[in-house]
């Protein structure tokens, strides 16, 4: 019961850290009370629809965002024995939820029935459909290490040296396919505001919007968590205490990708396909080839 | 009680599935029948969930997603439906394909009838437990077709990988 109230606020402060810093890496500036001045903003704003909207589609796809991504950050451990699922394919989970991102998106922007929302969608599916094969591939070898799927299992096996040091590959696969499965920037095709007019999102405003901004911010978070279990180390660290060490490194990772963000200009849509099919995929090849011949070594 | 619980879910995810489906040739639009047919499909993967096969209910929704999801983009791609409001009718040759609905569901229905199933499995080994008995499956008895199988797919990622990369023939 503690742990899943310790879980839960950790949860909540993360989710307003990564709100703040989402805000800087557009702004430059850090404003601590904007998130909750967005979030109240979005609460009373008029719901608009836009005429002739696939009603289905439209109520379902913002709830499926965030339903998919609160599933996911329950399988995720914030300690040794703090998860509140342990599913024994969790790794196999994750891949499996991030897909619905991918469906959510979609339908959102399909819905609307316009311009802006339909290239949006379609740009997101391309996109999370050439990024999850990356993260499946990356956590595949990672499971390789552990011989679980658990994922208290996979931070076990780095107990003597992390994966960011043992799969160097695979870290810089998962940590790149990461940013583009949250669309962030440099990677914010599905929603790129400056030539989409927010894409995929275009036309939702008030509650509906709040959830896909909510989501977002969660989204962010579950994967700087991911990052942080696969790859360094988890909840391993001297003198405090293993949850506060999953909370630093996801802090740290979270802010690189922001940080990341703001100094890289946005990749062309094509060649962002074009890196990953063609260089991404053999790496993550050629990642698994490696931590094969490791393993039997 | 459990047992009860277990057999009304799967009834439940079963009719939903069968519902699905039948969506999918109700819409009037692809992307609508392509995700019917996703939620028909995730209905599946839950019925596997509710009987305790948890690799294979999180391997088929997973799966299930992106393939519905590409199969949705291609549809668009050839034959476009802005917004879903091209009414186009996913129903063609209505004779035939209740005839040979009809003649398949038959088949089925004997096959599910006549077949000795066995007893029913007493007790389930646990969630990891059965992904290690999987793997035992997929490594030993089952091992051709799954390495055979791998190996192509392998090679086609291989040869798509080098046909796409215009190192040689390279015409700038």
């Amino acid at each position: 019961m503690i742990n899943a109230l310790l879980i839960t606020l950790l949860f909540i402060a993360g989710i307003y850290l990564m709100a703040v810093m989402e805000r800087w890496s557009l702004s430059g500036s850090l404003q601590w009370a904007g998130p909750a001045r967005s979030f109240l903003r979005l609460f009373v704003q008029e719901e608009i629809k836009p005429r002739k909207h696939d009603t289905v589609f439209f109520e379902t796809a913002p709830v499926l965002f965030i339903a998919v991504i609160l599933l996911v950050i329950a399988i995720l451990p914030f300690g040794k024995d703090l998860v509140l699922v342990d599913l024994a394919t969790g790794a196999l989970f994750i891949n499996a939820a991030l897909v619905y991102i991918m469906v959510s998106l979609m339908m959102a922007g399909w819905s609307l029935n316009g311009v802006y929302g339909m290239v949006g969608g379609w740009r997101s599916i391309a996109q999370l459909i050439a990024y999850s094969m990356t993260v499946v591939m990356a956590l595949t070898a990672t499971v390789m290490r552990a011989e679980s799927m658990f994922m208290g299992g996979i931070v076990e096996s780095q107990q003597t040296l992390w994966n960011i040091l043992y799969q160097p590959i695979g870290f810089i696969l998962f940590y790149l396919s990461a940013m583009a499965i949250a669309f962030l920037p440099p990677f914010d095709l599905p929603t790129a505001d400056g030539e989409l007019a927010g894409g995929a999102w275009a036309d939702f405003t008030g509650l509906r919007k709040l959830l896909f901004r909510l989501g977002r911010s969660v989204l962010v978070l579950t994967l700087s968590v991911a990052v942080t279990v696969l790859y360094l180390g988890g909840w391993m660290g001297p003198w405090l205490p293993g949850f506060v060490w999953i909370f630093l490194k996801t802090l740290l990772v979270a802010v690189s990708f922001f940080v990341l963000g703001r100094y890289l200009p946005r990749i062309r849509h094509d060649h962002l396909l074009e890196y990953h099919w063609k260089y991404g995929i053999p790496m993550a090849l050629l990642n698994i080839f490696i931590v094969g011949v490791l393993l039997i070594l | 009680m459990m047992i009860s619980v277990q057999l009304i879910l799967l009834i439940i995810l079963g009719l939903l599935s069968i519902w699905f489906g039948w969506r999918v040739f109700m819409t009037s639009s692809m992307v609508r029948s392509a995700l019917s047919l996703l939620a028909s499909m995730v209905a599946i993967g839950a019925l596997f969930l509710v009987m305790e096969a948890e690799f294979l209910g999180v391997l088929q929704i997973m799966m299930m997603g992106t393939e519905m999801s590409i199969m949705a983009i291609f549809m668009m791609m050839y034959m476009m439906d802005p917004g879903g409001l091209g009414e186009m009718d996913m129903t063609h040759q209505k004779n035939l394909s209740i005839a040979a609905a009809s003649i398949f569901s038959l088949i089925i229905a004997i096959v599910i009838l006549a077949v000795g199933w066995g007893p029913l499995a007493t007790e389930i080994p646990g969630p990891h437990e059965q992904n290690r008995l999987l793997g035992m499956e997929i490594l030993k008895r089952s091992m051709m077709i799954f390495e055979t199988a791998g190996i192509t797919i392998l090679t086609g990622m291989i040869a798509a990988i080098t046909v796409a990369l215009s190192i040689k023939n390279n015409r700038n």
